[in-house]
């Protein structure tokens, strides 16, 4: 099971992402949990996580989140994915990152 | 018609956040003397503003012809990001100008 974290201002626009993802990572038969939070709790919810992402809203605080995040893979969210909603694009580049 | 909302809030959203992200990260490059990379990124965060104002004013034009808009919390969410990448665009130019003097100064 990998633990997904999606990061943005308020965990508000991310977590209808996390429902597109969800749904691409089902169909694929890909086990994963996916979740929303606001980028304060990136410490937090990044100490067991397999992958951090960052909404394009706080992609300039990445090298913040890669030194509170130091044991996972953490990059920006491509931004057509995320204006398309499109799940199935970021899922894809999720399991390029983490070789799944 | 919800799916197509939300589609153009997303694309508001994803547009003027990633402006919004540029424009802090050219005062943070104006802040380390790279004005160059600072004034570039600015003008690339323009043209992704634009993007988004383009898929606001789209909505606005429709409801300006009669086709009234559903109210939904993630389209205020999208307003509401654009505004703030409105103010980060004047006030990143303001920035780097400071950064200049500054450094022209010491």
């Amino acid at each position: 099971m990998k633990k997904i974290v999606l990061l943005c201002a308020a965990g508000m626009s991310t977590s209808l992402l996390v429902t597109k993802m969800q749904k691409a990572a089902d169909d694929e038969g890909v086990a994963c949990d996916i979740n929303a939070y606001p980028v304060a709790q990136a410490k937090e919810v990044g100490a067991d996580a397999d992958i951090v992402l960052l909404g394009p809203q706080v992609r300039f605080n990445l090298a913040k989140i890669k030194e509170q995040c130091p044991n996972c893979p953490v990059e920006a969210i491509d931004m057509a994915a995320y204006g398309m909603m499109d799940g199935a694009k970021v899922m894809k580049r999720v399991k390029e990152v983490l070789g799944i | 018609m919800m799916e197509g909302l939300e589609l153009i809030s997303f694309q508001i959203i994803s547009a003027v956040g990633t402006a919004r992200s540029m424009y802090i990260e050219a005062i943070q490059l104006a802040k380390a003397g790279d004005f160059e990379g600072a004034e570039k990124l600015l003008e690339e965060g323009q043209q992704v503003f634009l993007e988004g104002h383009h898929a606001h004013a789209g909505l606005i034009q429709k409801e300006a012809a009669g086709e009234k808009c559903e109210f939904a919390l993630l389209l205020m969410h999208a307003e509401d990001q654009l505004m703030s990448a409105e103010a980060f665009s004047i006030l990143s130019q303001e920035f780097i100008d400071v950064y200049k003097k500054m450094k022209g100064n010491m």
